[in-house]
């Protein structure tokens, strides 16, 4: 029987060397294709993006009619040029406009410009805004929305760590005591979800700011911001509660209530009662039989959500007067420059593609149904 | 993770938040007053507390009495401290205002709903601002449009005059604007001064076109017959279609509500109106970009405004009516009548020797303005800037709070000196600082203003100038050019020719880096229209800089070179933002020269003049110290920095920035090397005017100012800049304590001296008899001074509502006046209701009040 089973051995370990060279050329095959595939579609997205922001072109007539209106106004108006004579002036204003569409690139066409806005982008040479300036008179895009990120991160990841780790812990005792009062409050309070998070901060500016007065209508920090680190932390924190609050409750009782009947359905899966039946724990049950086949949607949902914080919220900034991205992205919409549009679109592309392609990898790793690559891969 | 761990982390994160709101919210703005206690001490022992009584009151007087000397003692702004923050919403800002939040909202609000509930409030008060106003611009191409082949009602001049009387100005101001607003009819505004000068004429013009809309009716009835359309069904056809008016809605502000209104007008009329409802950016290249006569629009909600009181509107005409006033598709396609363009381009060029050859120019011009009736004038928006209601401070007419250069030299809480005042905005340092070309964002220009000084103090109800560093002017103006002055501290003299003296500067060599005479350029001489002398005070090194060195005239003369230099290409900070700018000064300037050099005399020689004398002053007290000006320049000939953003963009650099980012780090790399060097900064001819140890001292002083700030800001004005949060969006002023005037040297420009008006009279005249009216003139109960009133013109409309009867009141005393109307005057009124209209032009503010009273005449 031994003996039997020796001369096997050999044939095993030289049957195992292939098919180990054939699961890294299967992962480098697929690994290196899903690179090409994610590069091209963030090619596609950022010009895509650049066309769409630019309006195919028209955002250059739009720009060329705003610059010709500023300085036409500035020069009509002006004392200085009253003893010009028209013709002066006209010649003037053409001067000034001129300069202007220069440094604006607006003299060359549109085509020519895209093609040199995506290699930028696709290098990641963010290049230089044309009307904007980062908080600290920078024209860097880079600088620009690197300026804004800490605030907008700061807000955002704190409202949703807290989101992620209150909705997962009461989930899962939801699940547990599912149709207790408690869940029954939670589903009845979920569709309270509907209203975005901006309505929960007017109406908490004007209970908590305005009429009680326990918290600071808005912005990131008490003027002039104190010296000490600490008081300006605390300072912060002050001025956070309420845009955090409002975020939290437009989310928390939909995402409890989202997230207990994700759980519920897997705890009612055959191989749970099993584990219940064999009189494992409910401790290991919840962990080894529910918690791990919920986790790669958990942790699609984690890395998608994290990378969504990158452009803030546009109306909750601006109503707490929050100096983050949203508030930027908002600005730059409005003064067309496609600049910041881009530059911010381009970092999500890139984080999407990056993140998208490191879940493959990670639900490899955490889920021994999912295999990378290979006709195998995915299959459950 | 472990549930605990999930509890626990969740724990922690609320107990900060909720320790954070405990916490780190702000101190409490008063505390809890002692007075209970001592009451009951006072009930215990009366005589003690007589005793202490008198002793209190005897201490509180001489608390009092130092107070006063102190306060009187007092330089510079009457507050320690500004805060300046970010707050876009109004509505928010003036909750805030009521919370005691902030003090201040630099920003002239125009939103009724707002403007009632600040009225509404005790905590607060405001001052109104006059610089906006709303039109619609006609698109005058056709009859026949090239592009679409459509009929343009609007290219007939009487049918655009007509829409004058289509349109319900009071109905506009009152129900549109609630009340923020007021008619206008014509292309001056009536808080302006030209208004109250042509007072009669504008008065009867608006008469004349008041609304009307039979009359519009029937003119447009009449005039697109003329066109060949036809009215079917209550609606204009034309060649078998619809009359198509498209109509550009602005959507951002009233306009929206006033193209609304206009187009349900129009669509009563027969029209059918397309209301293309577009924001700024997408109307813009529609009404600006396109040819008019592809008919892409027929009618834009237009709007303006005026951040600061024009004090000479006469060149109005010839911009928003002829093919001079802008190189645009739509301003090429008006063509006025010959009459109105010449008339107009005449009172543009100033071409007329007085005033009242002036005003009778200007009186034609504003009739046939409305004959022409490219713009339908419609009202002028009345803004406001709220504060609290213990605050006191400058505004301007036309700007409002942010637009008042006097805003840091006046703003304090009544009564009180020191302490801090929190102004709010509604957006703050989008663009960097610098000396040369940086921002010109309206609220950061306003912060800019606090911090740097100025020769002369323009007059926030006036639109004239003060003197605040100028001792005295003289203006010597070229016989035949209509100039006035109202103000004793400049002397008008009149010179049949002015010339240039040879030595003055005319012109700079970038090579050699000096500058060139006229007698260099012009051996045969020069002339100008205009020369001012300006004499300031005392010793220039007697003012300080705030980082403590001592004015010198190599800070005067710097602003003069750089005015040169930066549009030279021979230049090392050549910047081609520059030229344009240059070219045009050079296109009047004449010269400059420092006629003495302690006490400072500078001539000034100019071929452009403005109709007052106080403006023809040009004063170059600086509000830049060189050497700050100096890092800048090394800077930006290194190629590290560009003071314009033209010049950043063009060479890929950072936009130079005194107070943030990262030209601090490149700025502070070249005061390094400047204070190593004691560099002097174009010392061919600065060299004249530093020594080696006045640029030491300096260096020394701005690398101890940028230890201490880390900035490069520094000015003389009554306060400076101790930081820019540029992400937080606060800016933090701090007094300069040793500013060399008293704190009460602006007192009395808080509040405009608006006249309020009343007429006395008898309510029945026979007719053939003298009849005399009494015009009572005061402000806040006091009577205004006859010494300034300018005019007061009355004008009196008879039954038929026809203009009968003007002239003018004459003074009895302070606060009196008296209209006779002669026995010949009324009998020449018709029987029935007439009515009296004054009209009181003050020398304090130049908006004129009206009062009207109406009496009968009887046979």
């Amino acid at each position: 029987m031994t003996d039997a089973a020796l001369p096997l051995q050999p044939d095993a370990a030289s049957a195992e060397r292939p098919r180990t060279q054939s699961t890294l050329t299967r992962v480098v095959h697929y690994t290196g294709l899903r690179m090409i595939a994610m590069f091209i579609t963030i090619m596609i997205g950022v010009y895509l993006t650049i066309l769409i922001a630019n309006m195919g072109g028209h955002v250059d007539k739009i720009r060329r009619g705003y610059i010709r209106e500023q300085v036409a106004i500035s020069v009509g108006f002006n004392e200085e040029f009253k003893n010009m004579t028209s013709e002066e002036r006209r010649a003037h204003i053409d001067k000034l406009v001129a300069l202007q569409e220069k440094r604006m690139g607006l003299d060359q066409p549109f085509l020519l410009r895209s093609f040199s806005f995506l290699w930028g982008a696709m290098t990641l040479d963010l290049g230089w805004a044309d009307n904007m300036s980062s908080d600290s008179g920078s024209r860097m895009v880079r600088n620009i929305i690197l300026e804004r990120l800490p605030a907008t991160l700061l807000l955002f990841s704190t409202s949703f760590m807290l989101n992620f780790l209150v909705g997962i812990f009461v989930a899962l005792y939801l699940s547990r005591n599912y149709g207790s009062r408690l869940d029954r409050a939670i589903v009845g309070l979920a569709p309270t979800s509907a209203a975005p998070s901006w309505f929960y901060g007017l109406f908490f500016i004007l209970l908590f700011a305005a009429l009680l007065g326990w918290f600071p209508f808005g912005g990131l920090v008490s003027a002039p911001p104190p010296d000490s680190i600490v008081n300006y932390a605390l300072s912060v924190l002050n001025h956070m509660v309420l845009p955090v609050i409002a975020i939290f409750f437009s989310s928390i009782f939909l995402g409890i209530y989202g997230q207990r009947t994700f759980f519920l359905i897997f705890s009612h899966e055959d191989y749970v009662d099993m584990a219940r039946a064999k009189g494992l724990s409910d401790r290991v049950v919840e962990r080894r039989y529910i918690m791990r086949p919920t986790m790669p949607t958990i942790v699609t949902s984690l890395a998608l959500s994290i990378i969504g914080l990158w452009f803030g919220s546009i109306v909750l900034e601006t109503i707490f007067n929050w100096p983050g991205l949203g508030r930027l992205l908002y600005l730059a919409s409005n003064i067309f420059e496609t600049s910041v549009i881009v530059g911010s679109t381009v970092v999500y592309a890139y984080l999407l593609g990056i993140t998208v392609f490191f879940l493959d990898i990670v639900y490899a790793l955490i889920d021994p149904r999912v295999k990378v690559g290979g006709n195998q891969g995915g299959q459950a | 993770m472990s549930k605990k761990r999930f509890t626990f982390l969740a724990v922690l994160l609320i107990a900060a938040l909720l320790f954070a709101a405990c916490g780190g919210g702000d101190t409490e703005m008063a505390e809890e007053p002692a007075a209970p206690a001592q009451e009951e001490q006072a009930a215990e022992d009366t005589e003690e507390a007589a005793a202490a009584e008198e002793e209190s009151e005897e201490a509180a007087a001489a608390e009092e009495e130092e107070e006063a000397a102190a306060m009187s003692e007092r330089t510079g702004a009457w507050v320690d401290e500004v805060i300046a923050i970010e707050e876009p919403s109004a509505a928010a800002a003036v909750t805030r205002m009521d919370l005691a939040e902030i003090d201040a909202y630099a920003f002239s609000i125009s939103d009724a709903e707002v403007y009632a509930t600040v009225q509404g409030m005790d905590s607060l008060t405001y001052s109104n601002s006059f610089g906006v106003y709303a039109e619609l611009t006609f698109n005058p191409a056709g009859p026949i449009f090239d592009g679409t082949g459509k009929l343009n009602p609007f290219a007939v001049p009487r049918i655009r005059e007509a829409m004058n009387y289509l349109v319900d100005r009071d109905f506009i101001s009152q129900e549109i604007y609630g009340g923020l607003a007021s008619p206008r009819y014509m292309a001056i505004t009536n808080a302006f001064p030209d208004y109250a000068r042509l007072v009669d004429i504008v008065r009867q013009l608006e008469l004349e076109y008041a609304h009307n809309p039979d009359k519009a009716a029937e003119i447009i009835n009449e005039e697109m017959e003329a066109l060949g359309a036809e009215l079917v069904d209550g609606v204009w056809n034309y060649e078998d279609e619809p009359v198509e008016v498209i109509f550009l809605i602005r959507t951002e502000d009233e306009r929206k509500e006033i193209g609304d209104y206009v187009s349900t007008m129009l669509e009563d009329l027969g029209f059918s109106v397309v209301r293309d409802y577009k924001t700024a950016s997408e109307a813009s290249p529609i009404w600006i970009g396109t040819d008019p006569n592809e008919g892409q629009f027929h009618i834009y909600t237009g709007g303006w405004i005026t951040t600061a009181i024009s004090r000479d509107q006469a060149g109005n005409f010839d911009f928003f009516y002829t093919n001079r006033g802008l190189p645009f598709p739509l301003w090429q396609a008006y063509s006025p009548s010959e009459e109105f363009d010449a008339m107009s381009e005449k009172l543009d060029l100033r071409d007329f020797t007085t005033m009242e050859e002036r005003r009778e120019l200007f009186g034609d011009v504003l009739a046939l303005s409305m004959q022409d009736s490219v713009r339908v004038w419609l009202v002028n928006q009345l803004g406001f800037s709220a504060y609290r209601g213990d605050v006191s401070v400058s505004t301007d007419l036309a700007g409002g709070l942010n637009g008042a250069r006097l805003w840091p030299y006046t703003l304090r809480r009544t009564g009180e000196e020191g302490g801090t005042l929190t102004i709010a905005m509604p957006s703050m340092l989008p663009e960097p600082w610098n000396p040369v070309a940086g921002t010109n964002w309206i609220y950061d220009t306003m912060l800019i203003r606090a911090t740097a000084d100025v020769g002369a103090m323009p007059d926030p109800f006036t639109g004239l100038q003060w003197p605040q560093r100028i001792d005295r002017a003289e203006v010597t103006v070229k016989e035949g050019l209509p100039v006035g002055s109202t103000h004793d501290w400049v002397t008008l003299t009149f010179a049949e020719q002015i010339d240039v003296p040879e030595d003055a500067w005319l012109d700079w060599d970038a090579v050699e880096q000096q500058f060139i005479t006229v007698g260099d350029l012009h051996p045969d001489g020069l002339t100008a229209n205009v020369k001012s002398v300006v004499y300031y005070p005392g010793d220039l090194s007697e003012l300080s800089w705030h980082d403590g060195s001592p004015l010198s005239l190599a800070d005067v003369v710097l602003g003069m070179i750089t005015t040169f230099d930066l549009a030279k290409e021979e230049s090392a900070v050549f910047d081609e933002a520059q030229v344009p700018s240059l070219n045009n000064f050079q296109s009047h300037f004449r010269g400059y020269r420092i006629a003495q050099t302690s006490p400072l005399v500078i001539e000034y020689y100019s071929d452009q003049y403005t109709l007052d004398a106080e403006l023809n002053v040009a004063n170059f007290f600086p509000g830049t110290p060189w050497h700050t000006m100096a890092v800048g320049l090394l800077a930006e000939a290194a190629g590290d920095l560009a003071f314009s953003s033209d010049k950043a963009d063009a060479n890929e650099v950072e936009w130079m920035s005194y107070i943030a980012g990262p030209s601090i780090e490149i700025l502070e790399g070249h005061l390094e090397s400047a204070a190593a060097d004691g560099n002097i900064p174009y010392v061919s001819t600065l060299g004249d005017f530093i020594s080696g140890a006045e640029a030491d001292a300096r260096w020394a002083n701005l690398s101890a100012w940028y230890e201490d700030k880390g900035h490069f800001w520094v000015g003389n004005g009554p306060f400076y800049l101790e930081e820019a949060f540029t992400t937080e969006k606060t800016v933090q002023l701090i007094r300069v304590e040793n500013f060399p005037d008293a704190s009460s040297k602006w007192e009395g420009f808080d509040t405009p001296m608006i006249a309020e008006v009343a007429i006395d009279g008898p309510a029945r005249v026979a007719s053939g008899d003298e009849a005399t009216f009494e015009v009572m003139i005061d402000f806040g109960g006091d009577a205004y001074a006859v010494a300034d009133i300018d005019e007061v013109k009355y004008l009196v409309f008879d039954a038929l509502g026809e203009l009968a009867l003007t002239g003018t009141a004459e003074a009895v005393e302070d606060g009196l006046w008296q209209i006779t109307l002669s026995a010949e005057d009324t009998a020449g009124l018709e029987s029935g209701a007439n009515k009296l209209e004054v009209a009181v032009a003050p020398l304090r503010v130049s908006i004129p009040t009206f009062s009207s009273l109406e009496f009968v005449t009887t046979n």
